[in-house]
This record gives structure tokens, sequence and C-alpha cells, in this order.
């Protein structure tokens, strides 16, 4: 009697087994749970039958009941979360989208190559110990020339292609300023020599000069640096240009040579070449190769420019040195031509501009790699 | 300055060859710009000799030749007029490169011959200008020789730079002294032969200047040859002249020139025969004096230059170019030669003002050696002499005593200036082989510069002879010691600001680009600029006038450039100065941007949307606030300067000062430029940015709050001119403390809105401090916000 009892519900559960694993929906699913488990379902009557039975039939076929029942409800389970990941994996499949597609956002601008240039000599120079100061554009005459020891007949000042502004009504005329070299003189003009040791500056800007061709620009940039104390001496000038232009070139044996010049506001004077391989196709190989190549000025400040600002030239003494931004950048980073500079031509802003957080440093680097 | 090889071993003795002598060069302060070798040019041409000519055929102007180089024979179509038989000359063989022409020469078919190569004339050898038919070479030359032998053109053409202040080096001699001073040979002794002459002078000097004026010509002498032959000069002096770039025109000229090229000493010839009267006068010209250069321009003198005058006027502008009308020519047989000493600034005034250079002016401003005068009298007796004959007078002169300069020289200065160790044996040998003169006293030297160097006036300028000379490589490199104990930054919060803000601006998409700092007269008064000071007298071209009084223009014209390239959409920056006046302080600097086109491009995902004056306001914010400018301490106003359109553009404001320009560029200027799109502007003040009041490099205490924020929104209806933010600064006012934020969500016109009305609807968040706000302390907050804003803007809770 039991073991038929048990007979039947095992193929009572055989059956809703089969049931289960052939259902497609959960909704059929749902009705083989409320026929089998429901209150009229196929294992609740088997349940409200036991009644009947004797005590021990009653126990064994209730326990054996109960079994099924977990069965069932476990393979209910488990189809519906079959059902669940067959739904997921549908659904999934429906919100595909086409990954080929990019929106259209504005791209980043660019820094301007000359920016990037002076905020690379920021870095070399700070790291020198240096300030930077700025001055006018608009000149006197004093400032631009005659305190550096340019008087009016000097042979000098026809090499400077000068710019002049309407005089005023005492004929003065102003300048556009030819280089960067009057700042000196309004910045020596301002220290105080009670409390003065030691100044070192750079000074950027722009520069003017009536030319205009296929290698000078009316409006330029230098920088000039200025070092002046009590025992600073030409070698200190060596040391400090050197240094400039290996790290700027990036070149630890860069050649650099001191040539004899003549500028009127330094004495001695020295012209900067620095060592490179002119190839055939025109371009030029920094560091490499046989060939000079000229890229700054500098010397020991004059002292008749020095006694011009009240400095006793006995007593202090130091050096300057002024170079062309533009050559800079165009040599460094390969740029052919000057006029590009100031055409404002977005393809070529794009190409040889830098991203806003490349910003030279020495411990992030000075080559504008990711630009 | 130009010379040959040649030339300077006529002044050097030395044993070192052209590559030692061209390293060096640059090492004294002679920097080579280029070394040409005619000769190696020249090489493929060679000496023949025309062994038959015939009549072209086809051709009446033509003649066919056959040339003989000594071994080979050649058939060449040659035009030259002067072709004939027994003539010598210089022939090209196919495949030779013709300098003069600047082609490589094939065979040739002419009017039906065959042409095998070419006879040449001196351009096409690049000789001189000469074209009138081929080079004529000696009977005797040897044939199938390269004629660089025959014409002895084989010498090296060495061209240095030479700087202001070295006008000794504009002669020959003045190059070979700094080299034998450097180690490079030894000066040879020049070789003038006294010659005083055999009469008095037909011509005289009167220097017709005031005492006190007289240092306007502190010296000058003059003789006079007679009966001379001005004939052609001979080849080797042509040669050299042509070498140099002079062309050669009569042996006079040609010898005054050569002695220019070789001693750095103008000198000027007068064809006596010309000269009115027997008087050369030396005097100030008046302004309206006329004058006849030799150049064949006539130029209108004014006051107080130095001219030199026979009866007849004005004959001469000292030391910067002779008269047509007394200069000498082949038939020239009397001639009174001048050389002077000029004071350089009169030079270089009256050159500057004339807009006259010459060779001689050139060498006149740099300063001529003092003691020139006399020696150079017999030095180009001599010379004249041996090619053009004659007599010669005795020397009329004029001249000043001058003072030697002695300067007192203490040697350790040369270290303590350069930093090199040198011997003092070795700084007094320099000096002296430069030719100074040194008088040692126990420590100090009394130095005298020689004649030839005027440049030099102080200790400087003796320190840079010798360390020059010394060599520069000797100068120790030494590392600046670091003068602060701490790193400092280079740069100050005013640099920095425009540092950040690029970066800003960048990210932001725009485009640095750097403009010229002027432009043209129009824009400049559209931009409220164009004033008289700022105008440029002399500027590059018509565009490019006047000094720029905003940054807008500039980059209206670069939006204009990449426009017409096909650009759509462009948004640029540049940080520089502006200029309200000529004075230091009236130079502005300003971060200015401009953005023309569509902020948002139509794409498969997005509608296109244009910049708007809301963008560039957006991008004014954010600039200000990275260079520490927040926004709650700006202040706007609607008046914006009047490039700007009047109701799009604003300015923000801390206290009275302006601290940005910005809004829509006024239409009637983007017209001018033809856009079709509305170009938005700004340009910031950074420098009335006050400076931070920080000064403490730590942060306040953070006091973080645990409670969550509330929000609550609000719709108010309100007059239509009332500006909508004052809506969120009055909400704001309410609770400073509690409300943290409030947003405009929603403006509203148009149905259910009443005429002249607008509505507002704000979004509120209130962060409980302390404890959670309960529902009475929220609603009494809200009542608060909307009694406020009744009272102050007359707006209305509206029933949403």
């Amino acid at each position: 009697m039991v073991s038929e009892l048990k007979q039947d519900i095992q193929n009572l559960l055989k059956d809703i087994t089969t049931n289960i694993s052939k259902s497609k929906t959960t909704s059929e699913l749902e009705n083989i749970r409320i026929n089998s488990l429901g209150k009229k379902g196929s294992v609740t009557l088997y349940l409200k039958n036991i009644r009947e039975f004797d005590i021990e039939t009653k126990k064994e076929i209730g326990a054996y009941l109960n079994d099924t029942k977990n069965k069932i409800n476990k393979l209910i389970l488990d189809k519906k979360n079959v059902f669940k990941k067959e739904y997921l994996k549908e659904k999934l499949r429906l919100e595909k989208i086409d990954v080929s597609l990019t929106p259209y956002e504005a791209e980043a601008g660019t820094l301007h190559p000359l920016s990037r240039t002076i905020e690379e000599l920021y870095a070399i120079f700070a790291d020198m110990g240096f300030t930077i100061v700025d001055g006018p554009d608009i000149e006197s005459d004093y400032y631009n020339f005659s305190a550096l020891n340019i008087p009016e007949e000097h042979p000098a000042r026809q090499e400077h292609d000068t710019f002049y502004l309407q005089p005023d009504i005492n004929g003065q005329r102003k300048v556009l300023r030819t280089h960067t070299s009057p700042v000196q003189i309004r910045t020596m003009e301002k220290i105080d020599l009670k409390n003065f040791n030691e100044i070192r500056y750079i000074i950027p800007g722009r520069t003017y000069r009536s030319d205009h061709d296929a290698t000078h620009s009316p409006m330029f940039h230098q920088c000039e640096g200025l070092v002046l104390g009590k025992n600073i001496n030409m070698g200190h000038l060596k040391g400090c240009l050197i240094e400039f232009c290996r790290t700027y070139f990036n070149e630890d044996n860069l050649p650099v040579r001191f040539r004899p010049s003549y500028f009127p506001f330094t004495e001695p004077s020295a012209e900067v070449d620095i060592g490179c391989k002119k190839e055939n196709d025109g371009s030029l190989v920094i560091g490499k190769g046989e060939d000079w190549l000229e890229i700054l000025g500098s010397g020991m400040v004059h002292p008749r420019v020095l006694q011009g600002v009240g400095i006793d030239p006995t007593q202090y003494q130091g050096f300057a040195f002024g170079m062309g931004l533009e050559r800079l950048t165009m040599l460094k980073y390969g740029i052919p031509d000057l006029r590009p500079f100031y055409d404002s031509d977005l393809r070529w802003l794009k190409h040889y501009g830098f991203i806003p957080f490349d910003s030279p440093s020495l411990h992030s680097g000075l080559n504008g790699i990711f630009s | 300055m130009k010379f040959t090889w040649k030339w300077l071993l006529d002044h050097l003795e030395t044993d070192k060859n052209l590559l030692e002598i061209l390293e060096t060069l640059p090492k004294i302060g002679l920097e080579v710009a280029s070394v040409v070798n005619l000769a190696e040019d020249l090489k493929s041409f060679v000496s023949v000799e025309i062994i038959d000519v015939k009549k072209h055929p086809n051709a009446d102007k033509l003649n066919v030749c056959k040339v003989f180089d000594g071994k080979n024979t050649f058939i060449v179509v040659c035009g030259a007029p002067n072709v004939k038989l027994g003539l010598k000359s210089v022939f090209a063989n196919i495949g030779t490169f013709i300098p003069g022409l600047n082609l490589r020469l094939k065979k040739g078919n002419i009017r039906g011959v065959e042409s095998f190569g070419m006879l040449c004339s001196e351009k096409e050898l690049t000789l001189s200008q000469n074209h009138d038919g081929i080079i004529e070479l000696k009977r005797s030359s040897e044939l199938g020789l390269p004629v660089s032998n025959i014409l002895d053109l084989n010498d090296p053409i060495i061209e240095i730079e030479i700087t202001p202040n070295r006008g000794d080096c504009l002669g020959v001699r003045g190059v070979a002294r700094d080299l034998a001073a450097a180690g490079m040979g030894k000066l040879k002794k020049l070789d003038i032969k006294i010659n005083d002459g055999e009469f008095d002078s037909l011509i005289n000097w009167h220097v017709d200047l005031n005492e006190n004026e007289k240092y306007l010509c502190p010296k000058i002498f003059g003789r006079s040859f007679t009966n001379l032959k001005n004939v052609e000069s001979p080849l080797w002096l042509k040669n050299r002249l042509i070498a140099v770039d002079q062309r050669p025109i009569s042996s006079i000229v040609d010898i005054t020139n050569y002695i220019m090229i070789d001693l750095g000493r103008p000198l000027h010839a007068y064809d006596i025969d010309k000269i009115k009267g027997k008087t050369l006068k030396i005097k100030k010209s008046k302004k309206g004096d006329n004058f006849f250069a030799l150049n064949g321009n006539t130029y209108e003198l004014d006051d107080n230059m130095l001219v030199i005058c026979d009866e007849q006027g004005v004959d001469d502008l000292a030391g910067i170019m002779g008269g047509e009308r007394t200069g000498v020519t082949k038939d020239t047989t009397r001639m009174f030669l001048e050389a002077a000493i000029f004071d350089p600034v009169s030079i270089a005034n009256t050159g500057r003002k004339l807009n006259l250079h010459s060779d001689a002016r050139f060498r006149f401003e740099r300063g001529l050696d003092y003691s020139s005068p006399e020696s150079v009298m017999h030095y180009a007796a001599e010379m004249i002499n041996k090619i053009c004959g004659g007599k010669l007078s005795k020397i009329v002169n004029f001249k000043l005593e001058q003072k030697n300069k002695i300067i007192k020289f203490d040697p350790n200065i040369i270290c303590q200036l350069t930093g090199v160790e040198i011997e003092n044996e070795l700084s007094k040998s320099i000096l002296e082989k430069l030719g100074f003169k040194i008088v040692s006293t126990n420590k100090f030297w009394d130095i005298t510069p020689p004649t030839w160097r005027p440049d030099i006036d102080g200790i400087a300028d003796i320190v840079e002879e010798v360390i020059r000379i010394n060599g520069y490589e000797k100068i120790p490199s030494i590392k600046l010691p670091r003068s602060n104990y701490i790193a400092k930054p280079a740069m100050s919060i005013k640099h920095r600001q425009p540092f950040f803000a690029s970066r800003t601006l960048a990210s932001r998409g725009y485009n640095e680009v750097i403009t010229f700092s002027f432009l043209n007269k129009t824009m400049a008064d559209k931009f409220n600029g164009g004033g008289l000071a700022l105008n440029i007298v002399n500027p590059i071209s018509s565009e490019l006038t006047d000094m720029r009084p905003s940054i807008i223009p500039n980059l209206l014209f670069a939006v204009q450039k990449n426009v017409n390239m096909g650009a759509q959409t462009l948004s640029f920056f540049e940080i520089g100065p502006i200029f309200k006046g000529d004075s230091p302080n009236e130079q502005i600097s300003t971060i200015t941007g401009i953005r023309y086109g569509d902020k948002i491009k139509k794409d498969w995902q997005k509608e296109a949307v244009q910049f708007d004056f809301y963008d560039v306001k957006l991008d004014v914010i954010k600039v200000l606030d990275s260079i520490g400018v927040p926004n709650n301490s700006l202040k706007i106003f609607q008046e914006a300067p009047d490039y700007f359109h009047p109701g799009r553009s604003a300015v923000f404001r801390i206290g009275q000062n302006i601290i940005a320009n910005f809004g829509e560029i006024h239409p009637e200027i983007v017209d001018t430029f033809g856009f079709n799109k509305s170009s938005i502007g700004f340009e910031i003040f950074y420098e009335n940015i006050p400076l931070p009041k920080r000064n403490k490099i730590s942060r306040p205490m953070l006091n973080i709050t645990n409670l969550q924020s509330v929000t609550r929104e609000f719709a108010f209806l309100l007059d239509e001119q009332i500006e909508s933010e004052k809506v969120c600064q009055v909400a704001k006012s309410v609770y400073k403390d509690l409300i943290t934020d409030v947003i405009i969500y929603d403006i509203y016109k148009g149905e259910n809105i009443p005429k002249n009305k607008k509505s507002v609807a704000i979004k509120v968040t209130i962060q409980p401090i302390q404890d959670t706000l309960t529902d009475s302390a929220l609603e009494e907050i809200s009542t608060n916000i909307i009694r406020s804003i009744e009272k102050k803007l007359s707006g209305f809770l509206r029933e949403i």
C-alpha cells in the first residue's frame, strides 16, 4: 500500500517534471504549479487524502509528499531562472546599438607654439633663479636707444629699421621697441642700491622692426635676460647660456660656441652658436654635425649703460642676453616658415599648437610629446 | 667686406692654409658670410683658337666657327660681332654649366647648323656685365688651359661680416692685423715710399669752418697729379675689384677703390681741369643747395651738411660721394686727390637725411684711421705713378692736433670681468700686436689705442680685445650659484593669470593666436582708437598703421581668413597688449576671444545650435573663476562699448573697475567682414582684477554636515523687464546660510501669461545645518521666499 502510493506519487512527480521541462512560458509554469501544488493541485490532493491513513503511513507518505513538493518548487524556481536569463538575453540582444557611431563634440583648442616656447623658457630660467618682468611696447628714444649706448648717429641704429609714432607737440616721437633691451634700463632704474644684492630677470615680449619678407616679420618676439650683482662675470654668462641651450634643445652634449661680437650695450659681447648639421633638403639637425647656427646675442653690461642708470660699474657688473623666440621655436619644433606664426590659420594652429594640459615644466618635461 | 685670399696674403705672411684662416676669423669676431672660388666654378672653360670662320648659311648675323683647343676641333655657331680668324677666346664644351646664364649647355641646332659648344662673353662667366662680344685672350695664351689660369682667377673670395665697431676691418690690412695678433702669421710691413712731390699743388684747401666747428673736418690732405694717362687698369687690378663687387671704371677711379678696400681708406679724385678756381672749400651747406652726385642723382641739401665747394658751388658731399661735375673721366690728365677725416656723426646724419649710401660713407661713419691721410698720399701716389705715369705735387693739408687717448688699465680687471686667468705678459703681447701702446707703471698700464681703433674708449673695450684674441673658448663656464635658499616662482600673480586663462580657454575649444599689435585706421577708429599719438609714421603697409585699441578686430580678421578657406566654426583667443595712449601705463594687457559659428554641430544625435551671448558669458565666468575671481564677486551691467550689439552685450565689474566686456559684436562691424553668422566676443582686463586678499597658504576650516538637503520649486509671475537673475539673488538673500543654491530652471512667456509679464521658475536648494528641518520650518522658509519676491520684485507665485 505504502509502496504503491509512493509509486503513484513518483509517477506524478515524473509527469510534472516532464511538464516543467517542456514548459515554454512563465504562465505555463504557473499553471503547472497551480495544477500540482495549488489548493486543488494533484500533489495537494494526496496531502489531503493522507488523513485517512494510519499514523505510520501518514508519517511516511507525508514526508515523501513534502519532499516531492520541495522538489517541484525547486524545479519550478530553476525553470523560472532559466526563463529570466533567456528573457534578459533577448532583451540585451534587442538593446544592441551601433558602436561605430561617435557623436560630434567641439575639439579642445590649442596653445600657440610661441606661448609654449615662452613657458619653456620660464621653466628653465626659473630653475636658475630668474624672475619675469615686462616693459612697454611703445618706448621713448631714450630707453630704446640712448640709454643703451646707441646714440642717434650710431651705425647700429640703421640696422634696427625702427617704427616711429607721430611726434608730439614738442617734436618727440616714440618708437615701437626694436628689442626687449630697453626693459633692462627700466628694471635697473628701479634698483634701490641700499638694499641691492643681485637681480636675475628674464624679459619676454613683442618687438617691432619695419621689415617684412620671408624671414622677417614687422612684429616678432624676443626674450631678454639680465643678471647683475657684485661678482657676476663672463664665466657665469657662459655657464648660464650653455645650460639654457642644452636644456631647451634637450641635448646633453649640444656644442655651444661663444664668438666675439658687438652690441653697443654690452662689452665684451658674444654671439652664441649651437652645433648643427645642415641637411641637403635645407633642414637642420640640432646637436649633430659640423655647422654652427647663431641663436642668441649676449655680453657683459656696458659700463656706460650702468653709469647711465646710476650704478657704479666698479662695484657691480653683470651680463645680458637676448634671443629671438620665433627662431628658437622653429628650430626646436621643425616649423619651416616664419610668417604663419601670425596668420591665425586654424590648420597651422592645430598642427603646430599644443594641448592645454601639456604644461612645460622640468618635472614633466619640456618637449611637448603629447601635442 | 669682401677680399680675396691672395689679397690677404699681400698683408699677411703666413704658413696657414685657407681653412685654418676661415676657422680663425669667426673666433676673433669676424664672422665669415661666404667663400667663393671662381676658379672652381669656371674649371670647364678652356682657351681655344678660332681656326675657321664661315657665314652661317641661313642667318646673316651668325658665324659658323671651327675652334681648336690644342687637341680637338669643335664646330660652334657664334653670333658675337668680334669673332675673327685666329682669335683666342674661351670655349665651353657641351655639358658645361654656364653660371652667367644659369643653364647647362646642350648640343644645339641653330637654324639648321649643329653647334657643339659655345664661345663665351665675360658676362656668361660672371666676370662682369660685359656682353658686347666674346672674351679676347692674349695672342700668346696657351690652348686648352682652364681660363681661370690664364685670367688669373684662381683666388678664393672671402666675405666677412663687420660689426659696426670694427671700421678698421673694412680694409684687408685690418683683417690681416687681427689674424696676425691671433697667431695666424705676421703682419707684413706696409712698404710706403715717401715721395714729397716736385711742384706746388695746383689746388689748395680752405677749411671754411668756425674754430668750434673745425672738429667736423679735423684733417684733410691733398696733392695734384699731372700728365696722367687714365688708361684701363691692368688685369690683376680689375680682377681684384671684380672679385669684391667693385666695377672697374678707369685706372684712377680703380686705384682709389682699390685702396679703399686694401686699407679701408676712402679717397676722392677730382679732375683739376673741371674745378673752378684753385681752392676747394670745406664748409657747411645751406638749405636749398643742389648737389649733382656721381651716382647720377641730384640732391637738395639741408643746412649744416659738410660739403666741399669750388668757385661754382658744391661739388662733393664730404665723406659720402663726389660730384659728377668735377669727377674724373678717361680723358682726365690732371687730378687732385683727397684724403680726409670727417666727423662720423655729421656724415651719418647727412647720409641718413639724404638716404644716400656709399662705401665711403659706410667707412667714414665707422671711423677711420686718424693717421691715414698722410701715409695714403704716398701710397696712392706710387700706385698712380706706376699705372698712369705723370708727375705729382707736394702735399697740401689742414690738420688739428689730436690728443692721444690714454686709458688707465688694471690688468686684474680682465679676470674680474671675464673669469679668464691670463698672464699679464700674454695680455700685453696681444694688445701690442693689435697696435696698442702700453706703458706700465707699478699696478696700472697706461694704454694708448692705435689710431685705427677709434671705437676703443674704455676698460671694457680693452678687456674684450684681450679675450677676443686669447679665445672665448678659454672663458670658463661657471654655473650661476643659487641665490635663494628656496625655489621662488618666476611668475608673479599677474603672469599666472593669463597662463591659467589660456588653459581654461583652450580646453573650452578656443585656439590661441598671435596677431600684430597694429591694424588699419578704419578698424582702429571703429574700436575707439585711431588717435594721432598711436599712428605709425612709417607703417609697413596701409593695413598696419595704428596701434590696436582692441584685439577684437584682429580676431575678426582671423575669423575672416579662415571662413574664406571654408571653415564654419571658429573660436580664437589672444593674450596681448592694447593701446589707449603712448605712455607705458596706457598699454593694457587683455585676454580677448571670439566665437563664430556652431556651438553644437548638427549630427545624428543633435540639432545645430549657434554660439550666442550666453556661451561667451559662461566662458568669461569660467576664465575669471580660473584666475581667482569667483562669480559672486562680479556685477553685471548692460553698458558695453559701442562696438558690441547694444542689446546683447554686457560688462562685468568689480567695484568701479571693468573686468570684462562681452557680447555680440555690433552687426554693422560684422557686416564689413561679410560673415553670415554672428560673432560673439569678450575682452578681459585682468590687470584690473584686485590681487587676492588671502595671504595665508592654509585654507579655512571646512564644516560638512551629514543632513540631507531638500529642494523646493517656485514659479513667479514678474514684469518682463526685470532681470531674471534678480529672482535668484532675492531668494538666496532670504536665508543666506540655509539656501545654498538657486537656479532658474524655466522662463516662460506666452499663453496663460499676461502681456509684458514672464514666468520665472526657480529651484531652491536648502541645506539644514544643525537639525533636520521640520515641515513647518520648510513651510516658513517657502513663505518668506515668496513674500520677499513679492516685496522686492513685485512678483507673485504662480499656480502651476
